[in-house]
């Protein structure tokens, strides 16, 4: 069979299956649109769209072409159909098309007539988005309904046929994300490696093999109202991030397929870091993509734990490594930070957490038995740390009752203050789990508490010092004035 | 010992000369020991001001600092600073009391008005003395205290912006406003004072003390005087030390506070006051309206309190009755007047915020 002749045959079968779904569709529907009859008729660009309309949700509700290029969709007559008077506007312009679709998905009443569920509030989210600032070439906005949802061929979002299908939406934003060419236009610092990162997350795995329940794109980003991820508003913006996470994580039904726990949340909001990010508003806390990653998601593995702590913690990572626990805990297939201080609901840390009695973490692993001396060191580090709180306090004390006796100790009072930093510095040092070492930071908590002590006894020792001072002085001085009195008296007398 | 002092210097003839010399005896002599506790206090100022002088730094940086060393580090030098301190107010409380006195007693007549012209200054460089020694320590509410102090100057017409200059050395009070006071402090104000201190008590000297006005028709007999040595210096070393341990007293139970350091930067404390002796001015400015007729309320304030103190400056030229031997209740009215508004005014502005 000749080209042509293929040709010719694919034409014909073409319109034969067009006719009969159309005359099937007319039939149901009882509306002839003249355009689609034509268009399916013709060649190539015009009639692509036709073809591929007829599979179209907007078709499926009965809109025919003239609900967005207007005309007369009754008349076979392209003079009458396409004319100006019927109000025929061709392709729409680039930059206002999305108009067409605000029509009717912005409007209440015209949803309720086709029956829709779909919210109307989609435009109002897109205009204040970073996507409908204009583009580089001012040619409209970045983006608008068309270049997500396409055209002609627009299923609903959970029919997989839909462009923005949870399974295709990662290449759809990828369309635009992965291309330097594009994003350097808007933002050359943005980087645009995210789909790869997404790649190799656990998310993107199932997303790639078929499943359309976990993270893509707008899970997190949102659809219509995306913002950049440092403004509040934006879905990622770190204090929305354990609530934009937790929308799955929480979900104990959709969870249920993973062998996921659904308790990071609620753990997470009662720790030290989701308190000082959700209740203290401290963007600098970490929230969940600071441990796991944002695009690039996965739990982090048993050794790399202390690196993802480090990142912020970077003295207490280095004091770790280098410790006698590091070797131990690798051996032993420990979590390293998470061992003692948990994961998602890490408290804060205190003073209780070192030592050998029973809040202690230590004793989980020793105990007075051991050949090692770590229960030794434990209790010592503890000791030491209680020993000098014991003493700033009483030192202070002391410093407080020269005050009240209004003596000036302000140089000591000052130099109290090194103490706190002292003892949050020795409470790193801990993380040496080295006796000497921490003595040598916890020492100097010591002197200057025994030097400030020594300035306050002694202020308190210089203020009785000088009533007794003032009392002989003043005895003195009255019998002065007494003798001087009788002096007075007698020399007046004689006079 | 005496002998051989006495046979260069002829201390003899000046204990003679003091012997010879009386004092009225009678129920007001006691306002007489006024002036010599005055004298004793500013004695006691000018040492231990040498005493601070060692260790003081008159510059923005260290003057507070320098301060709280002295009443911390040096040996006895809370002792110094406090009563340095005490002995200042002291000392001007002394004075008001002794012109009071010298003014309801008339002895500011004829022929001791220089006496009483160089008392009234003596005492206008003692409150200098304190307006410049109150910033001295760089801390903050001295350091508003003096703005607000200047700013008053500064309302002044004509002279007001070039005196508000002179005193703070620049537009706001600053290093150089220190530098300034430092020095009339310990320069400038205690040559005039000196000066001043001199004439007084020559004046005093080559015509003794005052005698009340209605001796003047007594006979000499009913006249009684005591010898100026040694039962008038006696009874005067007497009150010396009963104020040297009052002095003592205060300077240990209620040591000088330093406060924190002036912030030019920060706001207002709430709560500037000046010191004691200010306060009867300082609260009557706050009672005159913004506007009086056409002039600024703290000008016709200032302009009210010059010509007072002016008219007081020359009463000995107004009061006309007195030296003409009669008596001029006038003047003891002025004089209730004057008492009762500073009393009442200054406990006012203590208890009004």
């Amino acid at each position: 069979m000749s080209k042509k002749m293929k040709k010719y045959i694919w034409k014909i079968s073409t319109i034969i299956i067009c006719f009969s779904i159309s005359s099937l569709v007319f039939a149901q529907t009882k509306t002839t649109d003249e355009c689609l009859a034509c268009h399916v008729e013709l060649d190539d660009e015009l009639l692509t769209p036709a073809q591929n309309y007829i599979n179209d949700i907007h078709y499926k509700k009965n809109i025919t072409c003239a609900g967005c290029h207007g005309g007369n969709p009754n008349s076979d007559d392209t003079e009458i159909s396409m004319s100006e008077e019927s109000g025929f506007i061709g392709i729409p312009d680039k930059a206002t098309r999305y108009e067409v679709c605000v029509n009717c998905h912005a409007n209440d009443e015209t949803m309720n007539n086709y029956n829709s569920s779909l919210p109307t509030d989609q435009f109002d989210k897109l205009k204040i988005s970073i996507h409908f600032q204009p583009s580089f070439d001012n040619t409209g906005p970045i983006t608008d309904c068309i270049t997500c949802h396409s055209v002609h061929n627009i299923s609903k979002v959970d029919d997989p046929r839909s462009k923005v299908y949870p399974t295709k939406i990662v290449s759809l934003c990828g369309g635009c994300h992965t291309s330097a060419d594009i994003i350097k236009n808007y933002n050359p610092a943005l980087p645009i490696d995210q789909v790869a990162k997404y790649k190799t997350s656990v998310h993107g795995k199932l997303n790639i093999s078929g499943d359309p329940n976990v993270a893509e794109c707008a899970s997190c980003h949102g659809s219509h109202d995306i913002f950049a991820s440092n403004d509040p508003r934006s879905h990622v913006y770190a204090t929305n991030i354990p609530e934009v996470c937790a929308k799955c994580h929480s979900n104990a039904e959709l969870m249920k397929g993973y062998n996921l726990p659904t308790d990071q949340y609620d753990s997470y909001n009662k720790s030290v870091h989701g308190l000082a990010l959700l209740e203290k508003g401290d963007i600098s806390a970490p929230s969940c993509n600071d441990c796991h990653g944002n695009h690039g998601a996965v739990p982090p593995g048993v050794e790399s734990i202390s690196k993802v702590c480090g990142s912020c913690h970077v003295l207490n990572m280095e004091l770790f490594e280098k410790s006698p626990h590091q070797k131990a805990f690798t051996e032993n297939d420990f979590p390293e930070c998470e061992t003692c201080h948990g994961n998602h609901s890490i408290r804060y840390v205190t003073d209780d957490m070192i030592g050998t009695q029973e809040s202690a973490v230590c004793i989980e692993c020793h105990s007075s038995d051991d050949d090692n001396n770590g229960y030794f060191v434990a209790g010592k580090m503890k000791m030491l740390i209680d020993s000098l709180k014991n003493e700033d306090k009483a030192t202070k004390e002391i410093l407080e009752e020269a005050t009240q006796k209004g003596m000036d100790i302000s140089d000591s009072e000052y130099s109290l203050k090194d103490v706190r930093q002292i003892l949050i510095q020795s409470r790193t040092t801990i993380h040496t789990f080295n006796l000497e070492k921490f003595k040598e930071k916890i020492n100097e908590g010591f002197t200057i508490v025994g030097k400030a002590r020594q300035a306050g006894t002694d202020a308190v020792d210089d203020y009785y010092f000088r009533r007794v001072g003032l009392g002989i002085a003043t005895i003195i001085v009255t019998i002065l004035v007494i003798g001087l009195y009788i002096k007075i008296r007698r020399l007046e007398k004689k006079t | 010992m005496y002998k051989w002092i006495d046979e260069r210097y002829n201390i003899s003839g000046l204990l003679e000369f003091a012997k010879k010399k009386s004092v009225p005896a009678y129920r007001e002599t006691i306002w007489y020991y006024f002036g010599g506790i005055a004298l004793l206090l500013f004695i006691i100022q000018v040492l231990s001001g040498i005493l601070l002088l060692m260790y003081y730094q008159g510059t923005e940086d260290s003057a507070y600092e320098s301060v709280k060393y002295i009443s911390t580090k040096v040996s006895f030098g809370w002792l110094i600073r406090s009563v340095h301190s005490w002995s200042a107010n002291l000392m001007i409380l002394a004075a008001f009391i002794h012109m009071f006195s010298v003014f309801f007693l008339k002895s500011f007549r004829k022929p001791r008005e220089l006496t009483w012209y160089t008392g009234f200054g003596l005492l206008l460089v003692a409150m200098g003395f304190g307006f410049s020694g109150y910033l001295l320590p760089w801390n903050e509410l001295a350091f508003f205290a003096t703005k607000v102090g200047t700013d008053i100057a500064g309302q002044l017409p004509v002279i007001g912006e070039p005196l508000l200059k002179l005193l703070r050395g620049g537009e706001d009070v600053t290093g150089a406003t220190l530098s300034r006071f430092y020095g009339f402090h310990v320069a400038v104000f205690p040559g005039i004072f000196t000066v001043l201190l001199a004439l007084h008590l020559i004046f005093i000297q080559r015509q003794g003390m005052a005698e009340p006005e209605d001796w003047k028709d007594l006979p000499e007999s009913e006249r009684k005087y005591i010898p100026f040595f040694p039962n008038f210096t006696l009874r005067e070393l007497l009150f010396w030390l009963i104020v040297i341990n009052i002095l003592a007293i205060l300077a240990v139970f209620f040591p000088w506070e330093l406060g924190s350091k002036a912030d030019p930067f920060a706001p207002a404390p709430v709560g500037i006051k000046p010191e004691w002796y200010f306060m009867f001015m300082f609260q009557t400015l706050k009672y005159i309206p913004g506007k009086v007729l056409f002039l600024h309320g703290e000008f016709v304030g200032i302009a009210i309190f010059g010509i007072a103190g002016l008219l007081w400056f020359l009463v000995p030229f107004w009061d006309k009755r007195t030296p003409a031997g009669k008596r001029n209740k006038l003047i003891t009215y002025v004089g209730i007047f004057v008492v009762t508004f500073i009393i009442v005014l200054t406990i006012i502005g203590y208890m009004v915020d």
